[in-house]
């Protein structure tokens, strides 16, 4: 059985890598302990992979030093997108039963890149963990939900779990481990996939302009007031339907698009 | 006996350890430069000058590289009393050019940029990880240290201890006989941001030229210096304090800084400054006075950790110092180690080569003046007496006729409450130590 952590080596927003100011977020340390742990309870061995650039071999040595058995580079730019990232950590650990990840990268931060692994593996996933234990073969965790609600899973493999930064405390390498790592060969393999830059939105979000029926009423006001609804009762949308999860999703895209958030 | 992991371990990347380590991988030993911090200089703090002329033998033409802010090319003495300010200010083009004088820097920039030397020459740097301790043998010797990483021990043929002020490695090897708080003075230093034009504007500088101001009078009751450097976009404005004197008062050091940057000669020029870190650092003040052993077998002790700053109230200089102590320890660890020879013995190169050269020279030249520079009559006295009897001289009290400059200073010293054989001897004893 093995273990994968996926780890970013990340920099601070104002420093890009300068070697001072970057490494690996506290979310993917998190996800180090618990690939360790995991692999202590059931021996299997944990091999720690990284998409970037040579300076990206820092958190590799890193997780090498703290117990990590292989460790392995994929070329690719910091600017690799989330879905390329995923294709290509999925694409080199086909047989993984493990993968654990920090739940969203310091500088980018979207959190996709655990989701895609796990459809790419057709694995179970469980994300954004902020609690989780190894019990066995299986792994307990609890999500965070909105309104204080939690969820709890158990989680079987092959899985992608992805964890907070405050769900473990790395543990320090040895002396002896640190030493050996800055010297250990860190394999480079290339992607299998074309990797595209990421894009980022940088206009602030505006929902598509949409077409209204001019406004019913004698007067001024009338109109003013059926345009804004503020007089009327919240008649307007609202709508409690109980659905299977596929029909409600397919319910809420038909809403989306009728209110004209969605392209039709 | 268990066998040496490394030929050398070098304790703290400071300017002391990146030398020692670099001169002494570059001599070929098996190297470890251990830093507690996350990256050499992360933890460090200083006023900002460093003077590098003793890198032109370890890294020829280091200007081309080193991480400068600003050429110092003017530097400015002040001494003030609460509404009056008496300077010397001297400027010189040639510290603006190749092969330059003093330059501001930051020390996470410099201290890294050092270390990255020694790693270049094949030194293993190893970053937090805290020393703890020593490892001894049967007979006292210093065979290795103690680190806070599990399984944390590193056995060396040398260590050398670059740990800095209040040196735990020095202190716990028994080399300093007694400290006392009144051998360090505390440095307090506020870097505030201003635009690079601002600066160049109120420091009368362009490009990459730069100002160091020291400054006496501004500390209060409590004796100490000031000083006021540029960097590029931002100043730094600090106070040195000696420690008895502020432990005896209510004052806390922000409080003083806070009011030398109301002094009218200092307020217009710090103005508007964005306050981007406020930090703190002991120094060993006392020089010879306090200066432990600093060779014993398996171990050399170079920098702060070794008293070796020199700090003759206004002169601070304690990078320049770790440089050269750190440097010659390397050698002195290389021609050991090379000799078979690591005891007490074997390790005196460094203390050699430390009394030939300007590391103890300049010590021993300015023995006295730290005491007189901080001393209460230089502190509190001086200032005053010193800015009246300018004020009268370029005073014009028409129809009065203008008094000589002797009777002034006369007056003025009488005033003041000093007496003549007083100002005689410190003039004296600024005059040795000095000249
Ligand atoms: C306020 C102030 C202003 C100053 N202004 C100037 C100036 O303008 N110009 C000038 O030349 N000098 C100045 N100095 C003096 C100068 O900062 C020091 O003399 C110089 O830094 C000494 O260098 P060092 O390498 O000996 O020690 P440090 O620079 O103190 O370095 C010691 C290193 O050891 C590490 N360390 C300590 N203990 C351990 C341990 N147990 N394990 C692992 N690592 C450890 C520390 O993290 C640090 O990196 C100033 C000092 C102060 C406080």
């Amino acid at each position: 059985m093995s273990i994968v952590v996926c780890l970013k080596w990340v920099s601070h927003p104002g420093e890009p890598h300068d070697s001072r100011f970057s490494g690996m977020s506290h979310a993917d340390q998190s996800a180090l302990e618990f690939a360790l742990q995991q692999a202590e309870s059931t021996g299997a061995t944990v091999t720690a992979i990284t998409v970037g650039p040579p300076g990206a071999e820092k958190v590799l040595r890193d997780a090498l030093a703290c117990g990590a058995h292989h460790a392995v580079r994929i070329e690719g730019p910091t600017t690799t997108s989330g879905t390329d990232v995923a294709t290509a950590i999925a694409d080199h650990i086909t047989d993984a039963r493990w993968v654990w990840c920090g739940d969203y990268s310091l500088d980018r931060g979207a959190g996709s890149v655990p989701a895609f692994i796990a459809a790419h593996l057709n694995a179970q996933q469980a994300l954004g963990i902020i609690h989780a234990s190894i019990e066995g073969d299986a792994v307990h965790a609890t999500r965070r939900l909105d309104g204080g609600r939690r969820e709890l899973l158990e989680v079987t493999a092959p899985a992608v779990v992805s964890v907070e930064g405050a769900t473990a405390r790395l543990r320090r390498a040895t002396l002896a481990a640190v030493r050996a790592a800055a010297s250990a060969t860190i394999p480079v393999v290339s992607a299998t996939t074309p990797m595209h830059r990421a894009e980022f939105m940088v206009r602030p979000y505006r929902p598509r302009a949409r077409v209204l029926p001019a406004p019913e009423g004698a007067t001024a006001l009338e109109r003013l007031r059926v345009l804004t609804d503020a007089a009327a009762a919240s008649a307007a949308r609202g709508d409690t339907v109980r659905l299977e999860p596929a029909d409600a999703a397919a319910r809420i895209v038909r809403a989306l698009r009728e209110w004209g958030y969605l392209a039709h | 006996m268990t066998a040496p992991d490394v030929d050398v371990v070098v304790v703290g990347g400071g300017p002391a350890g990146a030398c020692a380590a670099m001169v002494a991988a570059r001599a070929g030993l098996d190297v470890v430069l251990l830093e507690r911090g996350p990256f050499p200089g992360s933890k460090n703090m200083y006023g900002g000058v460093v003077y590098p002329r003793i890198l032109d033998t370890l890294i020829p033409e280091w200007w081309l590289e080193a991480p400068v802010q600003r050429w110092v090319t003017r530097r400015s003495t002040m001494l003030l009393t609460e509404t009056q300010a008496v300077t010397i200010d001297f400027r010189t083009e040639a510290w603006g050019a190749p092969p330059y004088n003093g330059a501001t820097a930051y020390r996470p920039d410099w201290d890294h940029w050092l270390a990255g030397h020694a790693q270049a020459a094949g030194a293993q740097l190893i970053t937090d990880t805290t020393v703890i301790g020593l490892i001894r043998d049967e007979h006292g010797a210093v065979v290795g240290v103690r680190t806070d990483r599990p399984d944390g021990d590193l056995r060396a043929r040398v260590v050398i201890a670059c740990d800095g002020v209040n040196s735990f490695l020095a202190k716990e090897a028994g080399l300093y006989e007694h400290t006392d708080a009144k051998h360090y003075t505390l440095g307090v230093k506020e870097t505030l941001a201003l635009p690079k034009e601002t600066i160049d504007e109120r420091f009368a500088v362009r490009d990459r030229h730069g100002v160091d101001i020291e400054i006496i009078g501004a500390t209060g009751s409590v004796n100490g210096g000031g000083f006021l450097y540029t960097n590029l976009d931002t100043i730094a404005v600090g106070v040195v304090l000696k420690l008895p004197k502020l432990a005896a008062q209510a004052q806390r050091p922000e409080a003083i800084i806070a009011k030398m940057k109301q002094h009218p000669a200092i307020a217009p020029l710090v103005q508007g400054g964005e306050l981007k870190e406020y930090s703190a650092h002991l120094i060993p003040e006392a020089g010879l006075t306090m200066m432990p052993k600093m060779v014993m077998d398996g171990m050399l002790v170079a920098g702060d950790a070794a008293a070796l700053c020199l700090a003759a109230g206004i002169w601070l200089e304690g990078v320049n110092f770790a440089m050269a102590s750190g440097m010659y320890a390397g050698e002195a660890a290389a021609e050991a180690v090379r000799g078979g020879d690591v005891t007490a013995n074997g390790l005196q190169g460094y203390q050699r080569r430390l009394s030939d050269t300007f590391v103890l020279k300049d010590h021993r030249k300015l023995h006295r003046a730290p005491e007189l520079v901080l001393s209460d009559r230089v502190q509190h006295l001086y200032p005053g007496m010193v800015a009246n009897v300018v004020e009268r001289m370029f005073r014009v009290d028409n129809p009065e006729p203008k008094p000589g400059l002797r009777r002034i200073v006369t007056q003025e010293r009488q005033r003041a409450g000093v007496r003549r054989r007083d100002l005689l001897r410190d003039g004296w004893t600024g005059f040795r130590s000095f000249g």
